[in-house]
C-alpha cells in the first residue's frame, strides 16, 4: 500500500523549508481567484510546479503543468473560437476554468504533504514560534490520514470474508446498512489506535516544557528566499493586474 | 532505583483490560532487569504503566500509594517530567508511532527532548549500527510487518537512552531472529547500567539476562524468583502457574495431537501462485497443496511474505496463478467467500451490535447452531453483549464463530496466540484440535509452544517462496525446533527498491541510456516530419478551393515540401531506430552480464530449481522481448504519443469543437487499451507459468528420451508433455479471450477517428459555423495522427507482457546468494570439521545435526545407504550450498569466510560424474589447473594412469572431447578427473563413489592413481564398495542424515550393527562379482 502522505523527499534537488511551502499555498490561495490573468497564472503555476519538480517530483510536476497550459490553451481556444453549440461551451468552460481554478492550490497542498516529513513539519511549526496547542493537533493530523487509510485498508479484507459488499448497488439498497458495516469497525478500530497513540506521544515527551530540537536542520536559506520572493511578486502582480483591469472594465 | 510504596491502583471507568493491582510494594535497583510474569490480566502491563507514568496521568483511576523513580514521584510529577526519565515500548506495534516515516519516529523522543542535532545523529548512528536497522531507515512506516515496527519501537526508545527502560510484551510480534536482536539490544542497554522492566509472556530469551522474575496473580505480587530457580521449575509447575516454557530445548511435542492426516484428497491447491506489489513480485509459489483435516503452521521471518501467500490464497488480494478448494479452481470472491482469516486487529472484523448478530451476518447456519457454537466456543453467557465490549481472546472467538457459522471450509490466523499467556495459548491449541474435524486451519506464527500443542504441518516461507512444507512427526519437530533455536541475528528486512519499469530497464542501459534519448529526439523529429506533408496537402487544396485552380508552379513549394519531409521522415526514423537499438543490444548484453553474475554465486540446489528450461527462457525469451521494450516501446511510443498530442493541440486552434470529439474518441480508445491492460496483467501470471511449465517439459523430454524409449514409458512421459502443452494452450486462450474484445474495440475507434469527425465537420460546413478550408485542415490533420496511434498501439499491447517478464526476472534471482566471505584461506591446518551441521532440500531434511572430523592427511571415509546424506557432505564441503544450519571449518576457519576461490584452491572434488568441456584432452584436464604448462598437464595424466588410452586416441591430447568422449569407458572418465584433481593439486581430496568404475582390468590404476592423489592430503571418501576403506583412517557411519557411528573398520564391525550390516551387504555383493570375474 502506498501511502500518499508519506513525505518522501529523497529524491529531491532543493529542499525547501516548510515555511516556504505554507508561503506558496498561502500565495495560491489569495491568487486562485484570478484565474483569468492568462499569462501570469501561467507563470505563477509554473513557479509552483518548479518547486516541486527540486522537491524531488518532477513528473507530477510536469504532468500538472502540461495538464494546466492544455487547460488554458483549450480555454482561449474555446473563446475566441464560439460555437452554435452554447450547452457544449459551458461544459469546456466548467472543466477548464474548474481545472485552472483549482490546480494551482491542489499541487501547493501535494508539495506541502507528500515532501514533507511530520518531524519537518513539526520543526518548522515551532521555529515559527506557534503554540504547542496549535502545532500537536496539525501533525496528529498528518498522523491519522494514513491511519484511517490502513485500517480502511483491513477492514475491506475483513468485509470481503463476510461477504459484505460495498458495491454502488448494495449502499443504494441498503445505505444505512452500509454505513453501519463501514463505521463500526473504522471507529472502533480507529478510536484504540488514536488512544495508544496519544499514550505513546507522552510517554515520550511530546508535551515536554522544552524547545523542541531537529534530527533535521530547518532553516531558511537562500532558496528559500527567493521562492517567497517570486511567489510574492507573482502574486502582487496577478492581484493588482487584475484588479486594475477589473476596474478599468467596469 | 525505582520503588513502588504500597500501591493500589484501580481503573476508573471502563479503561484497561486487568482490574487493576493491589498493595504493591516492590524495590528496583538501579542495573537490574526484572521481569513481570503471570497469567493475562494479572496487572502486568498496570505496574509498566505505574512506571511510566501513563497510570493515573492518561489512564485514569483510583491510586494509592506512590511510585518512584529515582527521586521523582512519577505518580505525581506531570507525564513530561517523567518521560526524560523512563522510555516506554508499548505492546502494539502500529500504534506507537508518532511519525510517519522511521527515521523520524527513531528521534522523536531525542528531539522532543530538545536534544542538541549533533547528539541526535550520533545516537541514531548508534542505534542504526547496534540494532542492524539500516534496512529499515528512512522507510514509510505504514509498509512494515508488525515485527519490522517493534523494532523500530525499540529502536526509537534506545536512541532516548532514558534511565528506566519498560517494555510491555516487546516480543509478542517477533520472528525469531528480530527476538534474538531484542535480546542483544537489551543486553547492551543492561551493560550500560540501565535499569529495565519487561512485562513479558514469552520467558526464554529473558532467562540469562534478567536478575529477577516477579510473578503476579490477580494484582498481588505472590512470589519472586531468580533466573535459575525459574529455569529449575518443571513444565507442570509452570503450567500450574500459567507461565511459558523458560528453555525452547526442553519443548516437546504435545501428545495431544492426533494423526497427521496425509493422503486423501487436499482441501486447497494452488499451482503458480504470484503476486506483485508495486512493480515487484513479492510471493512464488510452484505448487503448494494443503491435506484436508490438517492443523498447519506457517512459519518465517518478520517480512517474508506470510500475510500475502495467506491473503493470495483467501482471494482477498489480486494475485496470478490458480488455487482450488477441494479440486475445484475458484476465483478470488469465490475464495473469499470459503474461508476465513482471523487477524491480528480483530476490531476489524467486528460489524455488528451484538454478538449474535455478529454470528449470524451472513451465516449459513440456524439460530440454534449458532448458539450451539457459540456455546461451544465458550461464548454462551455473552450472546447479547456488544462485541467491542469483550477481551480481546473473546472478540476473537466470536470472529471463529462467525466463521464456523458461515460454512468455511479453511481458517487462517494471523499471529493468534501473540500476547496470550500460557492458558490462553493452550485453550486456543485445544479449540483448533476440536475443530480439526470440521475445518483445515493455517495459522501464521512465531511461537513454537503453540505449534508443538497442536499443529500437524509446518509451512516454512522464505522470502515470498516456499522453503518447506513437512508433516510435524519427530523429525519434524526436530527441525522446527532448530528453527527457532538457531542463533542469527541478521536482519531480514530489506529495502525495497521503488523503480518503475522504464526506471529499472534504463537502470540496466547504463552508459547507453544516451542512445536512447537521442533515438527518441530522432524519432520525435521523424513522427513530426510525417505530419508536414499533410499541411502540404492542405495548403494546395485551400488554394483550389479559393482560386478554384492552380498553377504548377504555385504548387511547386507544397509538392517539394511534401516530397523532402517524406524523405526527410524516413531518414530521422531509420537513425533512431539505428540508436535504439543500439541502446538495447548493449543493454541486453549488461544485463545477461549481470544475470550470469547473480547465476554463479546461486547455490547450486537453486539452479537446479528454476530448472534447465526456465533458465534458458531467461536468458534468451525474457531478456529478448527488453529488446521491444528499448528499441521500439520506449522511443516509438514517446514519439508517437507527442507528436499527436502537439497536433491535436494545433487543432483545437483550427476548430476546437473538432479537436474535442476527436479527443473523446481517443479517450473511449485508451481507456479500452487500458482495460485490456488491467485484465491481461491479471492472466499475465498463469499464462507465463505454464509456458515456463511446458518450455521446463520440453527440455525434460528430450533430455529422458533415450530412458524413455529403452523403458517404453512413452505414455506416461508423452501424457506429461501433452498435459504441459494443454494447459499452455488454455491458458494462453484464455488470456487471450479477456484481450480479445479490448483488442478490437479501440482497434475500431483508433482506426476510424476520421470516419467519426468527418460527418461532423461537413454538418458544421453546411451550417456555416466552419469555413470549407479549415475543415479540410482539420481532416488532414486526422489524417497526420491516425497512423501514429496506430503504431502507439501495436506497442501498447507488449507493455504488460514486458513488465511482467521483467519482475520475472528479478524474482527468479532474488534468492539469497551464496554466503561467502572476503578471507583468503587462514585455517591453522587441513582438517575438516563438521560442527551440527543441518541441511534441507525444500521439504526434505537431508542431514539432521552432523558433527564429525576428518584429521588433516589422514583418510576418512563416509559410509551409508543410499539418502543418508553422504554426497550431500561432499558437495557442502565444497560449498555448493549452504548449510541450513551449524558450520563447516576447514583447520578452524568457517569456510562462508572465505572467498569462493580461496576454498577452491584447498579443496578438490571428484564426483561421480566427469563433465567433460567442448575442448580437447589436454583442455579439459587442464582445467584442474588453468596455469600448468603442456608438460605438467601430460605429467598428470601419466601420474592418473591416463597417458596409456589417450594416446590411443586418434589425435592423442588433441583429440576433442567430443569425439573422445564415447570412446571412453568409465572407468577411462573417471582417470582424467583425477588427473584434473592431481594437476589442482589441493590439500583436501573428496572423492565421491570415485571407485564406482572399477573393474578387474581397471582396478590396478585405479587403485595407483588414487594412491597418487591422495598422498599427503586430507582425504574424504564416499564408497558403497566397503573393501576399498576398509584400510581407512576413520569410518563415519551415516543413517538417516545422522552420525551412527564413527571408527576404525575392526572397530566399527565390534560396535556398530549399521556398519556389519553395511559390511555384510558389501561383502556379499563383491563376492558375487568376483565370481563374475573368475568364471569369465
Amino acid at each position: 500500500m502506498d501511502t500518499i502522505l508519506y513525505g518522501d523527499d529523497s529524491k529531491a534537488l532543493v529542499r525547501f523549508d516548510p515555511r516556504t511551502k505554507l508561503f506558496i499555498f498561502l500565495s495560491c490561495g489569495l491568487t486562485s481567484m484570478y484565474t483569468y490573468s492568462g499569462i501570469y497564472i501561467l507563470l505563477f503555476t509554473g513557479a509552483i510546479c518548479a518547486v516541486l519538480a527540486l522537491s524531488g517530483k518532477p513528473w507530477t510536476a510536469l504532468k500538472a503543468f502540461l495538464l494546466f497550459s492544455v487547460a488554458l490553451y483549450v480555454k482561449e481556444a474555446v473563446d475566441r473560437g464560439g460555437s452554435p453549440a452554447p450547452a457544449v461551451v459551458l461544459i469546456v468552460s466548467v472543466v477548464t476554468t474548474l481545472i485552472l481554478y483549482a490546480l494551482p492550490t491542489i499541487l501547493s497542498i501535494l508539495l506541502i504533504v507528500q515532501t514533507t516529513r511530520i518531524s519537518q513539519f513539526l520543526s518548522a511549526l515551532s521555529a515559527m514560534h506557534l503554540p504547542v496547542r496549535v502545532v500537536i493537533p496539525i501533525a496528529v493530523l498528518f498522523r491519522f490520514i494514513p491511519t484511517v487509510q490502513d485500517e480502511w485498508n483491513g477492514i475491506r479484507k475483513a468485509m470481503a470474508f463476510r461477504g459484505i459488499s460495498l458495491s454502488f448497488g448494495s449502499v443504494l439498497r441498503h445505505p444505512w446498512r452500509s454505513i453501519e458495516y463501514v463505521l463500526v469497525p473504522l471507529l472502533f478500530s480507529t478510536v484504540g489506535v488514536m488512544e495508544e497513540l496519544a499514550a505513546a506521544a507522552l510517554a515520550r515527551g511530546m508535551d515536554i516544557d522544552v524547545k523542541r530540537s531537529s534530527y533535521e536542520e530547518m532553516k531558511l536559506r537562500a532558496a528559500d528566499y527567493i521562492a517567497m520572493a517570486v511567489f510574492a511578486v507573482l502574486a502582487a502582480v496577478i492581484i493588482l493586474r487584475v484588479s486594475t483591469k477589473g476596474a478599468a472594465g467596469l | 532505583m525505582i520503588e513502588f510504596k504500597n500501591v493500589s491502583f484501580h481503573y476508573g471507568g471502563e479503561q484497561g483490560t486487568g482490574e487493576g493491582v493491589d498493595n504493591i510494594s516492590l524495590q528496583i535497583p538501579s542495573g537490574q532487569v526484572l521481569v513481570l510474569c503471570g497469567p493475562s490480566g494479572c496487572g502486568k502491563t498496570t505496574l509498566t504503566r505505574l512506571i511510566n507514568g501513563l497510570a493515573p496521568h492518561f489512564y485514569p483511576g483510583e491510586m494509592e500509594g506512590e511510585v518512584w523513580v529515582d527521586d521523582v514521584c512519577v505518580s505525581t510529577a506531570p507525564l513530561s517530567e517523567t518521560s526524560r526519565l523512563v522510555g516506554s515500548v508499548f505492546q502494539n506495534p502500529k500504534s506507537q508511532f508518532f511519525n510517519v516515516d522511521t527515521t523520524g519516529e527513531l528521534v522523536f523522543g531525542c528531539e522532543n527532548f530538545g536534544m542538541e542535532r549533533e547528539e541526535i545523529r550520533r545516537r541514531l548512528d548508534r542505534t542504526v549500527e547496534d540494532m542492524k536497522l539500516s534496512a529499515l531507515l528512512g522507510r514509510n512506516i505504514f509498509e512494515l510487518s508488525g515485527g519490522e515496527k517493534q523494532q523500530i519501537a525499540c529502536g526509537s526508545v534506545y536512541t532516548a537512552r532514558p534511565e528506566v527502560f519498560v517494555l510491555d510484551e516487546p516480543s509478542s510480534n517477533l520472528d525469531k531472529k528480530a527476538i534474538t536482536r531484542l535480546h542483544e539490544t537489551l543486553r547492551r542497554i543492561k551493560e550500560a547500567g540501565k535499569t529495565i522492566v519487561v512485562s513479558e509472556h514469552r520467558l526464554y530469551y529473558l532467562m540469562d539476562l534478567a536478575d529477577r522474575f516477579v510473578y503476579l496473580d490477580d494484582g498481588i505480587v505472590t512470589k519472586s524468583f531468580t533466573a535459575q530457580e525459574l529455569g529449575k521449575l518443571s513444565d507442570e509447575e509452570l503450567s500450574a502457574l500459567g507461565l511459558r516454557c523458560t528453555d525452547l530445548h526442553r519443548l516437546m511435542k504435545s501428545p495431544l495431537i492426533g494423526e497427521i492426516p496425509h493422503g486423501g484428497k487436499p482441501v486447497l491447491e494452488t499451482v503458480d501462485l504470484g503476486c506483485n506489489r508495486g512493480n515487484h513480485q513479492i510471493l512464488d509459489v510452484d505448487r503448494l497443496s494443503f491435506p484436508a483435516h490438517s492443523i498447519i503452521a506457517m512459519i518465517g521471518d518478520n517480512g517474508c511474505g506470510k500475510s500475502t501467500l495467506t491473503e493470495s490464497l483467501c482471494g482477498v488480494i489480486p494475485c496470478s496463478g490458480s488455487v482450488a478448494f477441494d479440486g475445484t479452481y475458484l476465483t478470488e470472491k469465490e475464495r473469499a467467500r470459503r474461508s476465513f482469516l482471523v487477524m491480528q486487529d480483530v476490531n476489524r472484523q467486528l460489524f455488528s451490535d451484538s454478538v449474535m448478530e455478529e454470528v449470524m451476518l451472513g451465516a449459513s447456519a440456524s439460530p440454534e447452531e449458532a448458539k450451539q457454537v457459540l456455546e461451544g466456543l465458550g461464548l454462551g453467557d455473552v450472546t447479547d453483549r456488544h462485541p467491542a465490549s469483550l477481551s480481546g481472546g473473546q472478540k476473537q472467538r466470536v470472529a471463529i464463530a462467525s466463521a464456523i457459522c458461515a460454512g468455511k471450509e479453511i481458517i487462517f490466523y494471523d499471529e493468534p496466540t501473540s500476547g496470550l499467556d500460557r492458558g490462553g495459548m493452550e485453550r486456543f491449541a485445544s479449540l483448533l484440535r476440536q475443530m480439526q474435524d470440521k475445518v483445515t486451519s493455517v495459522i501464521i506464527t512465531h511461537d513454537p509452544e503453540l505449534i508443538l500443542q497442536c499443529c500437524t504441518h509446518i509451512l516454512h516461507v522464505e522470502n515470498g517462496r516456499i522453503l518447506g512444507f513437512y508433516p510435524l512427526n519427530e523429525e519434524g519437530a526436530a527441525r522446527m525446533r532448530w528453527y527457532f533455536l538457531s542463533e542469527s541475528e541478521e536482519s531480514t528486512s530489506r529495502k525495497r527498491e521503488k523503480l518503475g519499469m522504464f526506471g529499472k530497464i534504463l537502470q540496466y542501459a547504463g552508459q547507453w541510456k544516451k542512445y536512447t534519448y537521442l533515438a527518441v529526439a530522432f524519432m520525435i523529429i521523424g513522427a513530426l516530419c510525417s505530419a508536414v506533408p499533410y499541411f502540404g496537402v492542405y495548403t494546395l487544396i485551400d488554394r483550389i478551393l479559393a482560386e478554384g485552380t492552380i498553377s504548377l508552379r504555385a504548387a511547386l513549394p507544397a509538392i517539394a515540401s511534401v516530397l523532402v519531409f517524406s524523405v526527410l521522415y524516413a531518414v530521422t526514423y531509420t537513425v533512431g531506430l539505428q540508436f535504439s537499438h543500439r541502446a538495447a543490444y548493449h543493454t541486453l548484453e549488461n544485463l545477461r552480464i549481470s544475470l550470469q553474475e547473480k547465476l554463479e554465486k546461486q547455490p547450486l540446489g537453486n539452479v537446479q530449481d528454476l530448472g534447465t528450461g526456465a533458465v534458458k527462457k531467461l536468458f534468451t525469451d525474457d531478456i529478448e522481448s527488453i529488446e521491444l521494450m528499448l528499441a521500439h516501446v520506449i522511443p516509438e511510443g514517446i514519439a508517437n504519443l507527442t507528436v499527436p498530442s502537439a497536433v491535436l493541440l494545433l487543432l483545437v486552434a483550427v476548430d476546437w469543437q473538432m479537436a474535442l470529439l476527436t479527443v473523446i474518441l481517443l479517450c473511449f480508445g485508451f481507456s479500452a487499451s487500458g482495460q485490456m491492460v488491467a485484465v491481461g496483467m491479471d492472466r499475465m501470471g498463469s499464462y507465463f507459468a505454464a509456458a515456463k511449465r511446458l518450455n521446463n517439459t520440453i527440455i525434460e523430454y528430450v533430455a529422458g528420451m533415450e530412458v524413455v524409449r529403452v523403458f517404453g514409458r512413452e505414455g506416461e512421459s508423452g501424457r506429461h508433455f501433452e498435459e504441459s502443452a494443454d494447459g499452455y494452450r488454455d491458458f494462453a486462450l484464455a488470456w487471450y479471450k479477456v484481450c480479445w474484445p479490448w483488442m478490437a474495440l479501440y482497434g475500431s475507434l483508433f482506426s476510424n477517428v476520421v470516419l467519426y469527425s468527418l460527418p461532423f465537420g461537413a454538418l458544421m460546413v453546411v451550417s456555416g459555423h466552419m469555413p470549407l478550408g479549415r475543415y479540410v485542415l482539420a481532416l488532414c490533420l486526422s489524417f497526420a495522427i491516425g497512423p501514429m496511434f496506430m503504431r502507439t498501439l501495436a506497442l501498447i499491447g507488449a507493455i504488460p507482457q514486458v513488465n511482467f517478464k521483467i519482475q520475472a526476472l528479478e524474482k527468479a534471482l532474488d534468492r539469497a546468494p551464496l554466503k561467502c566471505g572476503t578471507a583468503e584461506f587462514e585455517g591453522a591446518d587441513h582438517s575438516v570439521r563438521f560442527k551440527e551441521v543441518r541441511f534441507a532440500y525444500k521439504s526434505d531434511e537431508v542431514l539432521r545435526g552432523v558433527s564429525f572430523v576428518a584429521e588433516e592427511g589422514k583418510m576418512t571415509a563416509l559410509v551409508g545407504e543410499s539418502g543418508s546424506g553422504k554426497s550431500t557432505i561432499a558437495r557442502l564441503l565444497s560449498h555448493y550450498y549452504d548449510v541450513s544450519a551449524g558450520e563447516i571449518c576447514i583447520g578452524g576457519q568457517n569456510l562462508r569466510a572465505m572467498t569462493p576461490d580461496a576454498l577452491n584452491r584447498e579443496v578438490a572434488y571428484v564426483s561421480q560424474e566427469l563433465f567433460l568441456f567442448n575442448k580437447s584432452i589436454l583442455e579439459n584436464i587442464r582445467v584442474g589447473n588453468p596455469q600448468a604448462s603442456d608438460e605438467e598437464v601430460r605429467e598428470a595424466a601419466r601420474k592418473a594412469q591416463c597417458e596409456e588410452f589417450i594416446l590411443g586416441l586418434p589425435q592423442g591430447y588433441d583429440t576433442p572431447a567430443g569425439l573422445a568422449g564415447s570412446k571412453l569407458s568409465g572407468g577411462q572418465r573417471q582417470r582424467i578427473a583425477f588427473a584434473r584433481v592431481l594437476l589442482k593439486d589441493a590439500p583436501i581430496i573428496v572423492l565421491d563413489e570415485a571407485t564406482a568404475f572399477i573393474d578387474p582390468e581397471n582396478e590396478q590404476k585405479m587403485n595407483e592413481a588414487i594412491a597418487g592423489i591422495i598422498r599427503n592430503k586430507t582425504v574424504l571418501v564416499i564408497a558403497h564398495k566397503l573393501s576399498s576403506i576398509a584400510s581407512a583412517d576413520k569410518i563415519i557411519v551415516l543413517r538417516k542424515g545422522k552420525v551412527a557411528a564413527e571408527g576404525s573398520h575392526e572397530e566399527l564391525l565390534e560396535t556398530s550393527p549399521d556398519y556389519r550390516r553395511l559390511w555384510a551387504a558389501s561383502m556379499e555383493s563383491s563376492g558375487w562379482l568376483l565370481k563374475g570375474g573368475e568364471s569369465a
